[in-house]
């Protein structure tokens, strides 16, 4: 019975002890904590430490170990990972074990009394008190010394009075159960006074000294009175009840009892409502997980949205980007085809001027030839032979002037079409001069002209041979055109340095400034006839300054009116690049 | 001196009369006149009289075949003579084709006689790669392995180069003496020289080039070379050696 007594009290005793430790620990891992901040970012240990305030002892044990693995030489960081896997250990009821690991933390340790308290702790669980009082003197000596964080004197020596009482040496569990509890009552810590009596009324009721037990068990009953904590409550009643028993008072035992059933179903009660709480409590984290959860998910739908927006709208910056430098480009161009537009609109207006005068001075000429064909037939039917060479020599002076507009028509045509045949060679200027007037010696004679080409057989030109002939035969049509009867042409050259002055020189008409300046303009047609009868359509010399640009040749006119024309043209004495 | 032969392939008559007509009164001689590709082939390869100088018409009936029958007769070098070619267009695709028939002269319709003589020099001078010769005015003869090619008024005419009996060269001109007739050409000495190189002409003097074909008698204690038709030439010591290596004839 005594010793039923005895462990229930035991018992009562490490319960209190288990839930004193919540109160108190908090300050021991503060401590820790700010102790070893430096250790945070060490591997192993870092996490060791981390899971340690964290309370979570198996990890704390793994990574204490990684630690202690690597066998790293510095004392400081190997304290504290033996310390972390020992109160692990310690944690988890491997009480040996842990045992060992604390024997491994070195004095250096800046908590090194706490070793003493969990070593006495161990051994008292482990039920081998002589060596728990040992380490809880050890213990107390620190504290003694200077006082050890989060630990009460009193409780260190409420368990060594503890540790005497199991070993029956009831005289050593009193002395420190007398001083456990005289620090209690200093501190007026209800819970732990509480312990403290009942430690000590069953220190005597197991000596059987009654009259020394029942206070100490009366004084318990009554502070029991002023604690919330039922389980307290039940067991100091409880002993109440066994006690009473024991005496046979078994009315007041009954009470006792009744009192002991009512706490036990209220803490029972209170432990299903607990459970519930904690049910509860559990469906609320669920729900709240979920939501998170949720939120999460719809946090991440958010983002991705977030980040379509943001690509459409670069891609649709982008798109704005090209439409309007495209739009740019086109006005650019538009602006461009406009001008070209007005280019070729003019260009084509000139073209049509240029079509119509040619036809005009084409059928006027047909028209002059059918005319004379008929005056011809009739003076053959009327057999007047007199004016037929007259009338036939007017006829080929009416074709051949046709016959030069339409080869200049023809060239004009080819060069701009680029379809003739272009090869810039050697020439000997004598020899064209030659060939390209030979044509015309008929007109001359006719018009009785003096001709002379004074060109050196030595002056040699780089240029395209036919561009070259259809230049001089208009030079010298025009030359021959122009002048009056009887007069001199002549053709002869001027050498300068890269060039060499082709010089068609004339006795006739002349012509003013006005005129000349308006003949060397680009692109400007006369359709002004000063000489009647002859086809000018100014195509002729617009054709010869084109195929000079093409020959890298230039055109000048010299001019005096009634005095004669100079046409000079000067030609490239060597190969021009391109 | 003979005349020049000319064969002319045109499909036109008027425009072959023109030609033969000019070219007749410029003393060349024309030989025949074809109007096919075929006809053409026919006249140049089978032709009694040595054909001189082509006049081809590009366009044959249309097609430019003057072109073809050129390139054909190019494909025998040894075979092949001067030409010229005739067209009224300078299209620019066709001559790039006509191009091809290195060397190459032609002539654009409508032609004057003086544009017709001057292309068929051209020819001659391109053909026979002595250009700048009828032109520069400083010569006046191409030598081709056969002939000289001589300008004589407005056209020209040719020796038999193994008709030749010595030359006697008087500064830029060499007096030309054959078995018929003598006459002057206008040459550099150098340029006669290097172009009989490979013949039967052996230097005698400095004046006198000697056909060693045509020697009778050389008789070196007067310096002296009789030649066939009685003609004499000097032999200077300094080209006694010379006489060595020639077959001498007694």
């Amino acid at each position: 019975m005594y010793r039923k007594i005895a462990i229930l009290i035991f018992f009562l005793i490490s319960c209190v002890t288990l839930a004193q430790k919540n109160n108190k620990l908090s300050v021991f891992f503060k401590a820790v904590e700010l102790k070893s901040t430096d250790l945070e970012f060490v591997e192993n240990l870092g996490e060791a430490r981390l899971f340690f305030l964290k309370k979570q002892w198996d990890s704390t044990l793994i990574h204490a170990a990684n630690q202690i693995n690597k066998q790293v030489l510095d004392e400081r960081e190997n304290n504290y990972a033996h310390f972390f896997k020992a109160y692990s250990l310690y944690k988890k009821k491997l009480f040996e074990q842990a045992n060992k690991e604390f024997d491994k933390v070195s004095e250096t340790f800046d908590f090194y009394e706490r070793v003493f308290l969990y070593k006495g702790k161990i051994r008292l669980e482990q039920r081998k008190f002589k060596q728990a009082i040992l380490s809880y003197r050890n213990a107390l000596e620190v504290i003694e010394k200077d006082a050890m964080v989060g630990v009460r004197k009193a409780t260190i020596e409420n368990n060594i009075g503890l540790c005497y009482l199991h070993l029956k040496q009831f005289e050593k569990a009193d002395t420190y159960l007398s001083k456990s509890i005289e620090g209690l009552e200093k501190k007026g810590d209800t819970i732990k006074l509480i312990n403290s009596y009942g430690n000590i009324a069953t220190m005597y009721y197991d000596q059987l000294i009654d009259e020394k037990a029942i206070p100490y068990f009366k004084k318990a009953y009554n502070l029991s009175k002023y604690v919330v904590d039922l389980d307290v409550k039940r067991r100091v009643v409880k002993n109440m009840a066994v006690v009473e028993e024991n005496r046979k008072d078994f009315a007041k035992a009954l009470v006792y009892r009744k009192e002991y059933e009512r706490w036990n179903d209220a803490l029972n009660n209170q432990n299903r409502i607990y459970e519930t709480a904690q049910l509860e409590k559990k469906i609320a984290v669920e729900q709240k997980q979920k939501q998170v959860t949720f939120l999460q998910a719809e946090n991440k739908v958010k983002e991705e949205q977030k980040k379509v927006y943001l690509y459409s709208g670069v891609f649709l910056l982008f798109l704005l980007g090209i439409l309007f430098s495209s739009y740019k480009g086109k006005v650019k161009r538009n602006k461009i085809i406009t001008t070209q537009k007005e280019n070729l609109d003019a260009l084509n207006a000139t073209k049509d001027k240029l079509f119509s005068i040619v036809s005009h001075d084409l059928r006027s000429s047909v028209h002059a030839l059918k005319t004379s064909n008929s005056a011809l037939s009739e003076s053959l039917v009327t057999k007047n032979f007199n004016v037929l060479e007259g009338l036939l020599q007017t006829n080929s002076a009416i074709v051949n002037g046709a016959y030069n507009l339409l080869d200049n028509l023809l060239h004009w045509a080819l060069l701009q079409t680029k379809q003739s045949y272009f090869e810039i060679a050697s020439m000997r200027l004598f020899f064209i001069v030659e060939q390209v007037t030979h044509n015309y010696k008929p007109l001359l004679l006719e018009k009785n002209i003096s001709f002379e080409n004074k060109v050196l057989k030595s002056d040699v030109v780089y240029v395209d041979q036919e561009s070259l002939k259809i230049i001089l035969r208009n030079l010298v049509d025009n030359a021959i055109k122009f002048s009056n009867q009887n007069g001199a042409i002549k053709i002869y050259t001027r050498n300068k340095d890269a060039h060499i002055e082709l010089v068609v020189e004339d006795t006739g008409l002349g012509m003013d400034e006005m005129t000349r300046l308006e003949l060397l303009k680009e692109t400007v047609l006369l359709s002004k006839k000063k000489n009647d009868g002859t086809i000018g359509t100014g195509l002729g010399l617009q054709l010869c300054k084109s195929m000079l640009k093409k020959n890298h040749g230039k055109l000048a006119i010299e001019s005096e009116l009634e005095k004669g024309t100079k046409m000079i043209v000067s030609l490239p004495k060597h190969l021009q690049n391109g | 001196m003979d005349n020049v032969n000319i064969l002319i392939i045109e499909d036109t008559t008027s425009e072959s009369d023109r030609l033969v007509q000019v070219l007749t009164k410029n003393n060349y001689k024309v030989v025949g006149i074809v109007k096919t590709y075929k006809e053409a082939l026919a006249a140049f390869y089978t032709s009694d009289v040595k054909i001189d100088i082509v006049i081809i018409d590009i366009f044959l009936n249309g097609i430019p075949d003057g072109i073809t029958f050129a390139e054909t007769i190019n494909a025998v070098p040894g075979e092949t003579k001067p030409f010229v070619f005739l067209t009224s267009s300078t299209d620019r695709q066709i001559f790039e084709r006509a191009k091809l028939t290195q060397p190459f002269s032609y002539l654009i319709k409508p032609f004057n006689e003086f544009e017709i003589l001057y292309a068929i020099e051209m020819a001659v001078e391109k053909f026979y790669a002595q250009n700048d010769v009828f032109l520069s005015g400083e010569e006046d003869t191409v030598i081709s392995s056969e002939y000289l090619f001589i300008k004589k008024g407005k056209g020209l005419k040719k020796v038999h180069i193994s008709e030749i009996i010595y030359i006697e060269v008087e500064e830029k001109y060499c007096n030309i003496i054959t078995e018929k007739e003598k006459f002057v050409i206008l040459i550099s000495l150098v340029k006669i020289l290097d172009l009989l190189n490979n013949t039967n002409f052996c230097r005698t003097h400095r004046n006198f080039i000697v056909n060693t074909e045509k020697i009778m008698e050389i008789i070196p204690a007067d310096n002296l070379i009789l030649l066939a038709g009685n003609y004499k030439a000097t032999l200077s010591d300094k080209y006694k050696d010379l006489i060595k290596k020639v077959r001498t004839l007694t």
